[in-house]
């Protein structure tokens, strides 16, 4: 018989858990469900509703997703007999490399799954091999509004990927590190936070990370009242779980990277437990205003997104760098 | 600013202040509350004359039919009962409007106004009555109706300036 101890401590290697406990995937399930019903809520209120209620009134309706969630499990999954290769495995497959940048984003003080001092390079690899899959969706779909959607996530994600690594970029500058780790020092040994030193650089991260998970004002790729769900309009039950899932995995990716990189990651605390906590938050927090903006905003028109993120935004990128090489030539020389 | 001025700027809103104000506005709206009627686990008070579910008593009915004649849905139907020589009114549900035709025309006030209009079944066929189901369906109607007013969750619609419509409710739990 094989010992089972020593095989599980080889299993449960932090590079294991990191992208499957915490920050991965399972939290990740109760941040999505958290973040869902927060968005659905702060809508309500912005429209003066109540929003979901009648799921556990006594907690405002909090397991409202849950519930929906169950449902999902529950309900048939339909591949259309018109579907092509890799319909289901494309979904999977996202997740997977979304699960796969949290094993270097540090979820706390010594909380990183896979040491590397490329850590932001990598994550941000990890997660901007997710619209190939997305287009790999619509494709298989076969069906109008899927190919539409997917287009429409081609062009989108040529231009704010390009603002997402360089407001990264202007970031890594500033601390001269491509270590999450390290930035997240750099920032304690500087006294302040990225967000205070570069606001552009955090203003442009937001918003291409916007941009990069579908929310509003840059839900083009989905638009509802167009093309029904763009590239997921064929996908029903758990399948559909995961796509819309998936978003939202991406969107807490990034706001665990947003607060790592422009709040100081887990400062002030330095002792695992509450800076995880307390670099959680943040991310929650970002998440809040990301997801609060759906009541503040329209959709906006595809080339009129192409226009703003290339003509406007992109510039004002190069600047942030160009501001951080200053900061970094005055605070580091 | 002259008038053309401020067209002008109206135009071309400074980009920044314009995302700042939206901002703004959807935070300040946030931090009302909310204007929904908690249906149905608040009871909304109703105003004097709300044209619910006509209630029909049997003991002051003289059976003249003149409900029958004017209710121009024809909700109304007069039935034979038996050990009654006169016909009585019966009611179907289904048909009628609120209109109240009915309830100012009865001679001897033998209908009225409910103030309940939401009612669910399961059948069609339940929806219509005859004269001695209606008079027993309405004497219950006025009890709940009744039981409703004397409700610890009743609520008052209240205009408010900044929401519009806003409930409060009437007794402290
Ligand atoms: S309220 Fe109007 S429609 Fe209804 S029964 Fe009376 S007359 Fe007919
Ligand atoms: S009008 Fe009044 S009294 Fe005449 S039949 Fe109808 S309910 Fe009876």
């Amino acid at each position: 018989m094989i010992d089972a101890v020593p095989l599980l401590e080889r299993v449960l290697t932090p590079a294991v858990l990191a992208p499957l406990l915490y920050p991965g995937l399972a939290t990740a399930l109760v941040t999505v469900l958290l973040v869902i019903w927060l968005e659905r809520k702060i809508a309500a209120r912005v429209q003066m509703r109540v929003g979901p209620y009648y799921v556990a009134p006594r907690v405002h309706g909090a397991l409202q997703l849950v519930a929906d969630g169950m449902r999902f499990f529950f309900q048939e999954v339909i591949v259309p007999l018109t579907a092509g290769r890799g319909f289901l495995l494309a979904p999977a497959l996202a997740l997977a490399f979304t699960a796969a940048a949290f094993a270097v984003i540090p979820g706390g003080p010594g909380v990183v799954g896979f040491k590397t001092d490329y850590s932001l390079l990598v994550a941000l690899a990890a997660l901007s091999l997710t619209p190939p899959l997305v287009l790999l969706m619509g494709w298989a779909s076969n069906n109008k509004f899927a190919v539409l959607g997917s287009a429409r996530e081609a062009l989108l994600t040529a231009s704010y990927e390009p603002l997402l690594f360089m407001s990264a970029l202007a970031a890594a500058v500033m601390y001269g590190t491509l270590d999450l780790v390290a930035a997240v020092e750099a920032q304690a040994r500087l006294g302040v936070v990225g967000l205070a030193l570069n606001p552009l650089a955090a203003l442009l991260f937001f918003v291409a990370m916007m941009a990069a998970t579908d929310r509003i004002p840059f839900d083009i790729v989905m638009g509802e009242q167009e093309i029904v769900h763009g590239p997921y309009t064929e996908y029903s039950g758990v399948a559909y779980g995961v796509v819309m899932g998936l978003d939202y995995v991406k969107l807490y990716a990034l706001s665990l990277l947003y607060a790592n990189l422009f709040l100081g990651g887990w400062l002030p605390f330095n002792d695992p437990l509450a800076g995880s906590l307390v670099l959680y938050v943040k991310a929650l927090a970002v998440m809040a205003a990301a997801v609060f903006l759906r009541g503040v905003y329209g959709r906006l028109r595809l080339d009129h997104a192409l226009d703003a993120l290339w003509s406007k935004l992109f510039p004002l990128a190069v600047v942030s760098i160009l501001v951080s090489a200053l900061i970094a030539y005055y605070l580091g020389g | 600013m002259s008038a053309v001025g401020e067209a002008e700027r109206r135009r071309a809103p400074n980009p920044v202040r314009a995302h700042l104000e939206a901002i703004a506005a959807a935070l300040s709206r946030a931090l009302k509350p909310p204007m929904t009627l908690m249906y149905p686990d608040v009871v909304e008070e109703l105003p004097e004359g709300y044209r619910g579910v006509i209630a029909y008593r049997y003991e002051r009915c003289v059976g003249c039919g003149l409900c029958a004649r004017i209710c121009p849905a024809r909700a109304i139907k007069m039935y034979k009962v038996p050990g009654d020589k006169r016909m009585r009114p019966g009611y179907d549900m289904t048909r009628c409007i609120f209109c109240g035709f009915c309830v100012d025309v009865c001679p001897v006030n033998a209908l009225e106004h409910t103030k309940i209009h939401d009612k669910a079944y399961y059948e069609l066929d339940s929806m219509v009555l005859d004269p001695v189901e209606w008079a027993e369906f309405s004497r219950r109607l006025i009890e709940e109706q009744s039981a409703r007013s004397r409700s610890p969750n009743l609520v008052r619609a209240v205009f408010d300036e900044e929401v519009g419509l806003r409930y409060e409710r009437l007794r402290r739990s």
